[in-house]
């Protein structure tokens, strides 16, 4: 469903050089291996989901490609343009990478507004006018006009998620990362943040959504990564990968979340829910 | 009859030892507040310089680099692990025998100027480690340097958890102030031994330099928990 609009706005370089390029990626906290040689092409404009259980890296890896973590082997390439060698500041990451986590981790001594011009401001040099109305277009997109003025402690955890999501979007980042975007939230706040996501897929956007929401990855991802012990097992459309899963262990990891899925299903019947009821 | 004589006795002896006498210490009052307004001058120094020197050493001492981190943490180890009074007789009886003579109210500020950093480089330590690690991340993925980090991102947010604690120190410091009097300057606590020489009032003189150290740290507290009010808001 996404294909269609994807090429439409491909610039003719970047069909050639992919958006995101990881090979061979290494990393181990002491003598723990968490990501043993993993190798991953994304091109622009796709839209990949990674799905598996805790502790298989999945969150390690896109902390790498962020640099949040240096990793101790392997190559990550942004836009042919490797970024692992310590080469690049940290702003010349943030033109190019924008990272949403988990637990938000908005600033709570400034106002919505301030968090999002921040950056803008001090790191990309707008002028605060220019940051302000891109700040306001930002939350509009996110739904959250009114709250411009409101401190992040004032907010619900799917608000603040959404701020954040606007926040990240004000660097003009050309790959958002999702590490567990909607893990940290009440059942009923995962809905509004999923719709600004798909919204944000719809647009063309390069991503990599780190989830735990199957039906949500089923519906907005072009393709599907399984990860386990640190390495991708399977990859595809969504489609095979969910319903045709061919590794064993990503078989028995689909059935326990999809059997999950089924009764939260059940029971949120009446819910108005969309990335649980269309599926 | 015994038992009557120590009835009689007891409200004697108590009037001798009770009996406050503050007449005798007004004329000297006007000396006691000359001495509260030097160390009034002295501790509104060492905080303000032992502050700035404070945050500075607690920011190296949570810095990447780690000769640095190093260095501020022997600084804060030796600062805390020895004496004021040492510190304040090396500043001002040891620093002649290099040639650096200090006039003693220089020579005090300097000493719990340096004396108080430590302290408050080892609350701005805590006040920084207490920010969640993901203030940091964030900070960096959106492009922040360390620098940026620090001073837009981790210290408002440190120093509204420092508050507290540095109210404690200008207490203390106002409070340790009254050892600059070993070194012969005429703060508070030096006039109130002066004015008791002359008036062998010893327990009124004490009282009063007591109650006007009192209303200092008082007002000090007051002002720094309206402060601390007025920053934890939103």
């Amino acid at each position: 469903m996404r294909g269609v609009s994807n090429n439409g706005n491909d610039s003719a370089s970047s069909s050639f050089v992919p958006a995101l390029e990881v090979r061979d990626l290494r990393k181990s906290f002491g003598n723990v291996s968490v990501l043993e040689g993993i190798s991953l092409s994304v091109r622009e404009g796709e839209v990949i989901s990674v799905i598996g259980p805790s502790g298989s890296g999945k969150s390690t890896l896109a902390r790498c490609i962020c640099r949040l973590e240096e990793i101790d082997g392997g190559e990550v390439f942004l836009y042919g343009d490797r970024i692992d060698n310590g080469k690049h500041s940290n702003r010349d990451i943030a033109r190019l990478v924008g990272m949403i986590f988990q637990q938000f981790n908005l600033f709570p001594h400034l106002s919505v507004l301030e968090n999002i011009i921040l950056s803008p401001v001090r790191i990309l040099g707008n002028s605060p006018k220019a940051a302000e109305e891109k700040a306001m277009a930002l939350l509009q997109r996110v739904g959250l006009c009114e709250k411009k003025s409101a401190r992040p402690n004032e907010l619900s955890g799917g608000q603040r998620q959404r701020v954040a999501i606007a926040r990240a979007l004000a660097m003009n980042p050309k790959i958002m990362l999702f590490d567990e975007p909607t893990s940290a939230l009440d059942p009923e706040l995962v809905g509004e943040v999923l719709d600004v996501i798909a919204d944000l897929a719809q647009s063309g956007m390069t991503m990599m959504i780190i989830t735990h929401e199957m039906l949500f990855a089923k519906e907005v991802s072009d393709r599907v990564l399984f990860m386990d012990g640190g390495k991708i097992l399977e990859q595809g459309p969504p489609d095979s990968i969910f319903t045709s899963p061919k590794v064993p262990r990503t078989q028995l990891f689909l059935q326990r979340m999809l059997a999950h899925v089924g009764k939260e299903l059940v029971q949120a019947h009446s819910d108005e829910r969309t990335w649980t009821h269309d599926a | 009859m015994w038992a009557r004589s120590l009835y009689k006795r007891i409200p004697m002896r108590g009037r001798g030892l009770m009996t406050l006498d503050f007449s005798a210490i007004t004329p000297y009052l006007h000396m006691l507040l000359r001495g509260a307004v030097i160390t009034i001058q002295a501790s509104f120094l060492s905080l303000l310089c032992g502050s700035i020197l404070g945050i500075l050493v607690g920011a190296i001492r949570v810095s990447p680099f780690a000769p640095l981190r190093a260095l501020a943490a022997g600084y804060i180890y030796v600062i805390r692990g020895t004496p004021l009074l040492i510190q304040l007789f090396l500043i001002y009886f040891g620093l002649p025998s290099l040639g650096l003579n200090l006039p003693a109210f220089t020579a005090g500020v300097i000493g719990l100027t340096i004396n108080s950093s430590g302290y408050v480089g080892e609350i701005v330590r805590g006040g920084i480690e207490a920010v969640p690690k993901g203030q940091w991340e964030a900070s960096k993925v959106l492009g922040l340097s360390y620098v940026h980090t620090m001073r837009f991102i981790i210290l408002p947010q440190a120093i509204r958890n420092m508050l507290p604690a540095i109210g404690n120190e200008f207490v203390t410091l106002i409070k340790e102030s009254s050892l600059l009097s070993t070194l012969a300057i005429t703060e508070l606590t030096m006039v109130g031994q002066q004015v008791r020489s002359v008036t062998y009032a010893s327990f009124e003189t004490f009282i009063m330099v007591g109650l006007i150290y009192l209303v200092m740290t008082s007002i000090t507290s007051f002002a720094l928990q309206y402060v601390e009010k007025r920053w934890t808001v939103g």
